[in-house]
């Protein structure tokens, strides 16, 4: 940026064009500065200075009502002593792998069937359908599946009477819980690997399968030795995405089971939740909250490790 | 006769086992289909019942009487029409506010070059590591010293500047050729010109994928409308339904359920006209 | 030219987008909220802003004795009372708490330990309209808010746990409307041949929610037991020796109730968990279901449920529902040890932080006097705490034939609140957690692991500072 500030006051005769230029720069960075103050000022002031906050709180005791009391680690030794905490988190972590290999595994599949040989109009309307879900909110969707589910009058358990299958506490039970709250999640979120699937195997070259076809490799060979390798760079962002959005999984449990039976759908951000505005107790809130966010960091880290060794770049 | 002929030629263009995959696919695709639009169907076809009939001593996958009573109940027993301004409101600024910012940032980011814009865009990217959830407690605090507790602008403000809108832009923006803006300065135009007559109309698609984006997550969004929000008269359409969900067993399922297929109207017409916009973006996007 | 054009479109826009923000600027701050900013009592319901409106006509009453009070109803929704306190806790924090709250015995003592301030005084000071409110209303609900010596809430309404029966299941099965004095092997008989005879469809005999009201403990109380351990603090004296003295149901009556300890491995704790456990292997019950229950009304009129236990309240929500008074009727819950009923009570709580605790205890007065309960419940949909309320013309017209039940529940049976340390919140979740484990066990001994589960996370609900 300093560059520019050296420019003499000259008499050459290049001095006019140069003297636009600095012009043209000091505008340039007029708009720059003008332009980044919304995004920039506003992500400082909403995620940077809240991020130190945490950090800080996390080290506290405070319920707004007395004034914060410095308790140096003891809220952390608390969280890891406390089993809610610690089910929370795996309960997360096992929502994330399920959700993740499900939601992934669903869209590539459905994805590499609504984009092979198929009738226009067909394909089209699949699309549609498969994306359909993904424009729903949450809260609307665990709304709507808590009464499809009910054990005693939902309408999936009477059409498994009919078929001989006794009713099952979908919601009513640990395990029950945990299969609702995954399926909920999986149904509403793989339309958007879908999306991101879709335009990966979009730009495979047909080429490619043709000529795998001359060579006699026809569908499962197809999939697994072309399409897997050439779809991995989609493969991954879709993974990381799915990861970040799962590992803050909210709103599902929340409206479907608020965590229980048990602790059984409890989740790390639901702990976070109760903590700080059931509870009172910020300091505690805050240091689950950090504790997530290295889990995330962690993650993302070791993905993108994973991802050199197994990732295909053409 | 000419069955039979047709029948041959359809063999001899395609051998039976390709067939018999092809509409095994079809069946396969079509009933995936059905899980997936089923439980809306059903939700749909509910709601249309009296509200006293619904879920009734068996289920029915056909109401028997349709009637609208359900959602006239709604509209009763709950200001839906608040409801739905107020999720109107934070939806649209939410949307043209992070379109705004994240079109002016992108482009900063992408076409003018300054000392440490790469450090700087590495923060900006690394906000969206940390989750929302895990800042939501000092953010109420500044919203409470802002004087905006309880208010929809505290929904607002903290959701306008956005990375992953910024990093969207910024590709988008990228994708376009910087000789457009140098021939623009030839012409004699300034930066600010370059961007406003230039770069920035041809930057509407990108545009509509930030729009979209930040109208399904804000229209839909649950969280932080809970944590932040007190009076009813702020709450948003997400948080009407799940509360009106009643107190102590009052309330009906096809109550309920008539709200719920009206808060995915507005979701419904994103989705006819917004559908093809982010599909195209989207995949774009993750390819760049 | 074109550039023209399009700078005329962008200037329209802009100035409908300006103009557009300014007209809704109120929406988005929250101004347009009537009274929000201005100096008036505000007084925190739970409810839907339809409850807030059916308060006009109190606050309208109230206003025409204290012209000089202005009254703002804030109506916040919540599917129970922990979704209410926690909306009540985020105010505190935001900085804005409310002057009054109504506060049910979930939450009396997490209030009445932080948050409220005593009404002793104002109690004592008032003490001839005091009497008549007193004189009407039984002693086991003001005792109910009493914490340590200190009377901070006047209940205005309460609802204990009766059975609910579906008179038409019940005659199906061949059965009247139990005695008074019915027995735990009365229910059980009666719950299988509801069952029998209910032939195929969905039917469950006994519905029941998980949560601290209604949930396990009317079934621990009949029992002479609870999953926490019950002791009463000593003090109050003040309030029963002015106001109760010839009262025999206020004999030995406390400073307010202790629950400070966790009683999950008791052997009466026990036996009642057996209770639930043969209606649930039985299938004559639910394993219980989580959360509010909404599903309730339609399913128990449509017939799908024979029993469940519910108190005055849910009269409203059945009439709306289009079940007459005679299609359903209540009792008792049955004996085991006792018949000692649960209830919860709610009424308002004068918050400690308010500089308007003068016109806040007129506010309660207010709606503790006959005028003031009357237009507070004009219908059926809770049990008002004066006694000479819970009448014929409250209960007559929507209601089962024995609605006088209601009240003597309280007048005939030994009661308690329901048990609701400062701790409620995580008291609650620990037990709810545990519960569902215990009453769908297989076995004894997995019954029993289920309880330690309970006993050690009550321990460590207790231990949380308050």
């Amino acid at each position: 940026m300093t560059t520019v500030t050296k420019t003499p006051q000259a008499t050459e005769p290049a001095s006019a064009s140069r003297d636009t230029a600095a012009r043209t720069r000091r505008s340039e960075r007029r708009l720059a500065l003008v332009f980044l103050i919304p995004t920039v000022g506003g992500l400082a002031l909403f995620t940077f200075i809240p991020i130190v906050g945490s950090l800080v709180l996390a080290f506290f005791k405070w319920d707004v009502i007395s004034s914060p009391k410095f308790v140096g680690l003891s809220n952390f030794i608390d969280i890891v002593a406390d089993g809610t905490v610690r089910r929370s988190f795996l309960n997360t972590i096992l929502f994330v792998v399920t959700t993740v290999i499900l939601q992934l595994s669903v869209a590539l599949g459905l994805a590499a069937l609504v984009q092979s040989k198929l009738p226009g109009w067909l394909r089209s309307i699949f699309r549609s359908v498969f994306f359909f879900p993904l424009i729903l909110s949450a809260a609307s969707v665990s709304i709507m599946m808590s009464y499809l589910f009910n054990q005693q009058f939902g309408l999936v358990n009477w059409l498994l009477g009919h078929i001989g299958i006794p009713a099952v506490p979908w919601l009513n039970s640990g395990p029950g819980a945990i299969v609702m709250v995954i399926l909920v999640y999986v149904w509403q979120n793989f339309g958007f690997s879908f999306l991101l699937f879709l335009g990966g195997l979009a730009s495979i070259p047909r080429e490619v399968y043709e000529a795998a076809a001359i060579d006699g490799a026809s569908g499962w060979r197809q999939f697994s030795r072309i399409t897997l390798p050439l779809v991995s760079p989609t493969i991954l962002v879709a993974s990381v995405m799915a990861i970040i959005a799962s590992l803050q999984i909210f709103d599902q449990p929340y409206v479907l089971t608020r965590g229980g039976p048990g602790d059984s759908t409890r989740t790390a951000v639901m702990v976070i939740y109760e903590s700080a505005f059931q509870q009172l107790q910020f300091g505690r809130a805050s240091a689950i909250g950090l504790v997530l966010t290295v889990l995330i960091m962690l993650v993302t880290a070791v993905q993108f490790r994973l991802s050199r060794r197994f990732v295909f770049y053409s | 006769m000419t069955t039979n002929t047709l029948v041959a030629q359809q063999r001899s263009k395609r051998p039976l086992s390709a067939r018999l995959a092809s509409t095994s696919k079809i069946v396969f695709l079509a009933i995936a289909a059905l899980f997936t639009l089923g439980p809306v169907v059903w939700t749909i076809l509910t709601s249309l019942q009296p509200p006293t009939e619904s879920l009734g001593a068996t289920p029915s996958l056909i109401p028997k009487d349709l009637s609208f009573e359900s959602y006239k109940a709604v509209f009763q027993q709950v200001d839906m029409v608040l409801l739905i301004v107020n999720s109107a409101l934070v939806t649209l600024l939410c949307a043209v506010g992070q379109m705004i910012t994240a079109a002016m940032a992108g482009y900063v980011f992408a076409k003018i070059e300054f000392r440490g814009r790469g450090l700087l865009f590495g923060l900006v990217l690394a906000t969206m590591m940390v989750p929302m959830q895990v800042t939501i407690v000092p953010v109420f605090m500044l919203i409470r010293g802002m004087g905006l507790s309880d208010t929809l602008l505290a929904l607002i403000l903290p959701a306008i500047p956005t990375a992953f809108g910024t990093f969207l832009m910024r590709q988008y923006f990228l994708g376009l050729p910087d000789e457009l803006g140098e021939a623009a300065a030839i012409d004699g135009a300034g930066p600010w010109r370059t961007f406003f007559s230039v770069y920035a109309p041809l930057a509407t698609p990108g545009l509509a994928i930030v729009g979209i984006l930040a109208f399904n997550y804000h229209w839909n969004e649950f969280f932080r409308p809970l944590i932040m929000l007190i009076s009813e008269k702020n709450y948003t359409l997400p948080l009407g339904l799940v509360t009106l969900q009643g107190n102590k067993g009052t309330g009906s399922v096809a109550t309920i359920l008539a709200g719920v297929v009206i808060s995915m109207i507005p979701a419904l017409f994103v989705f006819i006209f917004g559908q093809r916009t982010l599909r195209e973006g989207l995949t774009a996007g993750s390819h760049r | 030219m074109t550039d023209i054009s399009r700078r005329a479109v962008l200037g329209v826009v802009g100035v409908g987008a300006v103009a557009g923000l300014t007209a809704s600027w109120p929406r988005l701050t929250g101004s347009d909220i009537p009274g929000r900013g201005t100096d008036a009592l505000n007084v925190a319901i739970l409810g839907t802003s339809q409850d807030a409106a059916s308060r006009a006509g109190l606050v309208q009453a109230f206003n025409a004795k204290f012209p000089h009070i202005p009254v703002r109803i804030l109506a916040i929704q919540g599917a129970d009372w922990s979704d209410f306190f926690a909306k009540i806790l985020t105010m505190v924090a935001a900085g804005t708490p409310p002057d009054v709250v109504v506060v049910a015995t979930e939450g009396a003592q997490l209030f009445a330990d932080r948050l409220a301030a005593p009404l002793d005084d104002y109690v004592t000071k008032d003490a001839e309209a005091m009497s008549d409110y007193f004189s009407d209303v039984h002693p086991a609900l003001i005792e109910s808010f009493m914490y340590k010596g200190h009377l901070f809430q006047l209940p205005i309404d309460f609802n204990a746990a009766n059975m609910y029966f579906n008179l038409g299941t019940l005659s199906k099965a061949g059965l009247e409307l139990p005695s008074s004095t019915w027995t735990v092997d009365d229910f059980l008989s009666t719950a299988r041949a509801m069952k029998k005879s209910s032939g195929g469809g969905p039917f469950v005999s006994y519905y029941w929610t998980n949560r601290l009201w209604g949930g396990v403990v009317p079934w621990l109380y009949i029992n002479n037991t609870s999953f926490l351990t019950e002791e009463k603090s000593p003090g109050g004296d003040w309030l029963w020796n002015r106001f109760y003295a010839g009262d025999p149901a206020a004999k030995g009556r406390s400073g307010g109730y202790l629950w400070e300890h966790s009683n999950a491995l008791a052997a009466p704790v026990e036996e009642s968990f057996d209770v639930l456990r043969t209606i649930v292997r039985e299938g004559l019950g639910t394993s219980p279901a989580q959360g509010g229950g909404n599903q309730l009304v339609a399913q128990f009129a449509g017939g799908s449920i024979g029993m469940t236990p519910a108190g005055g309240y849910w009269v409203e929500g059945l009439s709306e529902a289009g079940m007459a008074g005679k299609e359903y009727d209540v009792q008792f819950f049955p004996k085991m040890q006792s018949q000692k009923a649960q209830f919860g009570s709610s009424g308002y709580a004068i918050m400690k932080t308010s500089k308007r605790k003068d016109d806040a205890w007129e506010w309660v007065k207010f709606c503790v006097s006959r005028e003031g309960m009357k237009l507070a419940f004009p219908t059926p949909n809770t049990t008002p705490t004066r006694r000479s309320m819970c009448n014929e013309a409250l209960f007559g017209a929507k209601g089962p034939a024995h609605w006088k039940v209601f009240y003597d529940t309280l007048d005939t049976l030994p009661s308690a609140p329901i048990p609701a340390p400062p701790q409620q919140a995580a008291v609650e979740t620990a037990l709810i957690k545990n519960v569902s484990g215990a009453v769908t066990a297989g076995s004894r001994s997995a019954m029993q692991s289920n309880l330690r589960a309970l006993d050690r996370d009550l321990t460590q609900a207790l231990k949380i500072q308050a």
